[in-house]
């Protein structure tokens, strides 16, 4: 790996490590990444002890990211998660050269908060008061300390990540600097931390694209079963610790070219809908193997390589010259271990040239066989989606503005969040005002005449936040419903509650004339039903279309975010629907922007469809009510819909709110 | 602090590929301050953090005073210095608006992510001109100027309207062709190549490229003042202002020192209808009702159509 190969010739280490520049990747031949291939009943180590493929894959692209701060970010798809702690240690002893002990780990989670992350307060007592210091935080702790191994930052599930963590991830993964302004802290750096977060495929989708687009490295692992860090870094060679290693001093990798095919072939990779970011990735990671084998240039099998690392399909690799000697005979491996281009028949090429096509992001790079069941039982092994990008083709919901602060906190006594307005005398060591404190201990240490500058316990001051609405209102104005009916009537109890209980406020408005797109909902966020765009919306002059489905899945997306979202939590929230449950625009229209061919039916049940998923949040402290309409021909529908969504119905005609005829909860008023 | 760049590696102004957009409003915006910033929104990845930063390396030497999004209020507004306070000295640290009002520009990256509260602050600093600060025993107030540049992802939601408008200038980041990205791919590679090399060519002849467009708009910042704007022009903007509908009196305003701005920087006497004719997206796009509702903020071939006969020469 690290002698240069004669021009032409696949270099051979003998190395479980050999990336396989150009090694075929037809079936039935060994692809360098690809080194014995175990799986079968034998678990992940195989012949001679040998970690498996994936194994091999992820030890890699840790290596890569070790070795390029451009690549400091890895994101792996459907690891175990009893597999987490290995890949962490794995990663942060390959950032310390392989020693005892490893990168610093820093976790983050559901409760991480920005006060958390960015400084460190170091309270110590001593002799004659409390000595104190802030210090800068875990994520940039390591960026003026060139010398020592840049920190680990462990995202167990990006998807349950807080959103100060989500935030912080933007802005250092991938930053040419990241600037940090915290209670008197003034950080400008290079980030140097490395960051390796996991994540299922299946919840890729409701994460920000803007997060996910900043992770330079992806892998699917599902199907990773066990991971043996020693043997890893035993199979590993010198020469790749040792680059791996430069990371303590920010060495990085020798000056490696980039060939102008090796571009053009990363496009062609990738496809031509593909982001910069991701270009900019997989040629980095070419780049990185390259200088890995000791090579001056990057070339287009390195980029082949790359693309395989990360578990993209490389469909139309120029066929390989024949193996070095000494390169592992072909011994014919399972086929759930056979890279298999789409369109290939099967049959091996002994000398054939594959047919040349472009590989599309996001093909899977390996077939999945039929999942087998264990004894009586179904099941077996789940199919495993393989795509270093599953959320190009996730179905599900994404949160609507994740990265933005949520107004909602978590209800009850748990007062460290929310703005800071002031400050007061703490009565524990939970929010401390820095800086109100130190003010305060300067005051007294004249009196005190301590040899040290000193803070003593009623010097303590901890912040006071605003406090945020932990209640809910959402609105779900369908305008075509409403005619000359007045409306305000009927909604007047749900807003005097809001009011009174200084409840926030999101409305969705659905069928209203000057909308701007009539085949979409329209939603906005209000602080309090004070606020005169509430007024404006009771009032809008009616349309034509009722994309109620894309209304429904709007509330449904502002009720996930207020009660689940990243530690955010509400106490109550009511969603009150005003509709006839006409919707005559399907949600694919909603979302696609386009309306083709008749309709039918397909409004309401995308409707009662994005209604079942508020119904499945099981939410006890969420209250349902659709107000009916009234209108002919279409007097069962609200029902259906009440019924979906778990609520009750309001005569809007009649009736006027839920106490007026004592049908239904009618809530706290 | 001094703003050093240390470790920091940003990629030369002169060799970032295509956005031209981008470049122009931050040029113009420099030539004239009174423009007051500019707001670039664009799809991730698109070098709009590079551009502001490598802009700002260029024409200061230094990074711009950046604002992150998770602030607090006492390097927003100004405090104490901690460390001071911890050897008994009572020494006050001024804040980033202070900070920026000294040079002219502060840079919001992601601002549509920026909390409320922090969002209140500065639109009552910029729209009164006024910093005051009561607070943990301080209590004063200065006058500040300064330009905001903010950048922003739009897919992470929108603006409020108030602080939309707050920006002199819009600018949408385009989506690349395939010769472009290839282009922009190669120049980022061989950036960091160069980068790690005692001696390149390539960074030094970036470095006199920089150089020679820094002269450039230090000569037009010199004669932007001087120019006259025909009172035509004047009229036509405001005419420009009525078909779009513009929300309020500040696009005009923008747009006419804008077009004056490039007029310096294109070396022309006068300031011609074409000028004009190309600053409009970036003065009107975010002063349309249905923009500064949340609505999208292409300039479309619509808004074209809606002002063209207004500048078709008879």
């Amino acid at each position: 790996m690290a002698t240069e190969p004669p021009s032409g010739d696949t270099p051979d280490t003998g190395s479980a490590f050999d990336i396989g520049i150009g090694a075929d990747t037809g079936p039935g031949s060994r692809s360098g990444a690809v080194p014995e291939p175990s799986g079968g009943p034998h678990g992940p180590h195989g012949r001679g002890g040998q970690p498996d493929d994936l194994a091999l894959r992820l030890c890699q692209a840790l290596v890569c990211a070790a070795v390029d701060p451009a690549l400091s970010s890895v994101l792996l798809f459907d690891l175990e998660p009893q597999l987490l702690d290995g890949v962490a240690r794995l990663f942060g002893r390959l950032l310390a050269g392989a020693r005892q002990p490893g990168a610093p780990l820093v976790v983050l989670g559901a409760t991480s908060r920005d006060e958390d992350l960015w400084t460190r307060p170091v309270l110590r007592q001593e002799a004659d008061g409390i000595a104190f210091r802030l210090e800068p935080g875990p994520l940039i702790q390591a960026d003026d300390r060139t010398g020592a191994p840049p920190p680990v930052v462990l995202v167990p599930d990006l998807c349950r990540l807080s959103v100060a963590g989500m935030r912080g991830a933007v802005q250092l993964l991938g930053a040419d600097v990241a600037v940090v302004e915290q209670a008197g802290l003034r950080h400008e750096a290079r980030p140097r931390a490395r960051w390796l977060a996991a994540c299922s495929s299946a919840d890729a989708g409701r994460i920000s694209n803007h997060l996910l687009d900043r992770f330079a490295i992806r892998l699917p692992v599902a199907g990773l079963t066990t991971l043996d860090v020693e043997q890893l870094l035993g199979a590993l060679p010198p020469t790749w610790l040792a680059a791996s290693a430069r990371a303590v001093d920010d060495t990085g990798a020798p000056p490696v070219a980039v060939a102008d095919d090796t571009v053009v072939r990363v496009a062609r990779l990738l496809g031509p809908d593909t982001g910069v970011r991701r270009q900019l990735a997989l040629a980095r990671l070419a780049r990185a193997l390259a200088a890995l084998e000791g090579e001056g240039t990057a070339r287009v099998e390195h980029c082949d390589a790359a693309a395989r690392l990360m578990g993209l399909a490389v469909a139309d690799t120029p066929r390989a010259p024949e193996p070095a000697a000494g390169a592992a005979a072909a011994v014919p491996p399972p086929p759930r271990l056979i890279p298999r281009p789409r369109g290939d028949t099967g049959k091996h090429g002994q000398g054939e040239q594959t047919e040349r096509r472009r590989a599309e992001a996001g093909q899977a790079l390996l077939e999945t066989e039929p999942a087998e069941g264990i004894g009586s039982a179904p099941g077996g092994t789940p199919t495993a989606l393989t795509t270093p990008y599953p959320e190009d083709s996730a179905g599900v919901l994404r949160d609507f503005a994740p990265l933005r602060s949520p107004w909602q906190r978590t209800a009850g006594t748990d007062t460290r969040r929310g703005v800071v307005i002031g400050s007061r005398r703490a009565r524990d060591l939970n929010d401390l005002a820095y800086v109100r404190t130190v003010r305060e201990a300067a005051l007294h240490q004249r009196v005190r005449r301590a040899e040290h500058f000193t803070v003593s316990a009623a010097d303590l001051h901890c912040h006071v936040r605003a406090g945020a609405p932990e209640r809910m209102l959402v609105l779900v104005l369908d305008h075509t419903c409403r005619g000359d009916w007045d409306w305000q009537d009927v909604l007047a109890p749900y807003l005097q509650w809001a009011y009174t209980v200084r409840a926030a406020v999101h409305v969705v408005e659905i069928g209203g004339a000057e909308a701007a797109d009539e085949l979409r909902a329209e939603s906005f966020a209000l602080r309090s039903v004070r606020d005169p765009r509430l007024l404006a919306a009771l009032y809008r002059p009616l349309g034509r279309a009722s994309p109620l489905a894309h209304g429904i899945e709007q509330a449904a997306r502002a009720l996930r975010r207020a009660f689940r979202q990243h530690g955010s939590g509400l106490a109550e929230a009511w969603l009150v629907v005003v509709t006839d449950g006409r919707g005559n625009i399907p949600l694919r229209a909603s979302h696609t922007g386009r309306l083709s061919g008749p309709v039918g039916a397909e409004g309401v049940e995308d409707a009662l469809r994005a209604a079942a998923d508020i119904r499945a949040m099981d939410r006890t402290r969420l209250r349902v009510v659709v107000v009916d309409a009234g209108r002919e021909p279409y007097g069962s529908l609200p029902f259906t819909l009440a019924d979906t969504l778990g609520g009750i119905v309001i005569d809007g005609q009649g009736g006027r709110g839920p106490d007026a005829d004592g049908r239904g909860n009618a809530g706290e008023w | 602090m001094s703003r050093t760049t240390g470790a920091i590696r940003i990629l030369p102004y002169s060799r970032v590929v295509g956005q031209n957009d981008l470049k122009l409003a931050l040029e113009l915006n420099y030539v004239a301050p009174r423009i007051g910033g500019v707001l670039m929104a664009g799809a991730r990845g698109t070098a709009k953090s590079t551009i502001v930063r490598a802009f700002a390396l260029m024409v200061h030497a230094e990074l711009p005073v950046t604002l992150p999004i998770n602030a607090t209020d006492d390097r927003v507004v100004g405090g104490w210095e901690l460390e001071a306070l911890m050897r008994g000295e009572a020494r006050p640290q001024p804040g980033l608006l202070e900070e920026a009002a000294g040079k002219g520009l502060l840079y919001i990256d992601e601002v549509n992510l920026l909390d409320d509260h922090l969002v209140n602050v500065i639109l009552d600093v910029v729209s009164t001109g006024v910093l005051s600060v009561q607070r943990e025993g301080l209590a004063d107030a200065k006058h500040v100027s300064f330009g905001l540049v903010g950048t922003m992802n739009p897919e992470e939601g929108w603006l409020r309207p108030q602080l939309l408008d707050r920006f002199g200038l819009m600018v949408a980041a385009q989506q690349q062709d395939t010769e472009t990205r290839h282009r922009t791919i190669k120049t980022v590679l061989a950036f960091e190549e160069e980068y790690q090399k005692e001696e390149s060519p390539w960074l030094q002849e970036a470095e006199q490229d920089n150089t020679a467009t820094r002269d450039l708009l230090e000569s037009a910042r010199s004669r932007v003042a001087t120019m006259k704007v025909p009172d035509e022009m004047v009229q036509l903007c405001a005419q420009v202002a009525q078909r779009v509908e513009a929300v309020g009196q500040r696009g005009e305003i923008v747009a006419t020192l804008a077009a004056r701005a490039l007029a310096a920087l294109e070396g022309a006497d006068t300031v011609e209808p074409g000028h004009l004719l190309r600053v409009l997206p970036m003065a009107f796009r975010h002063r349309r009702p249905e923009t500064a509702h949340g609505g999208t903020f292409d300039w479309t071939t619509d808004d074209e159509a809606r002002v063209r006969d207004l500048f078709e020469t008879g």
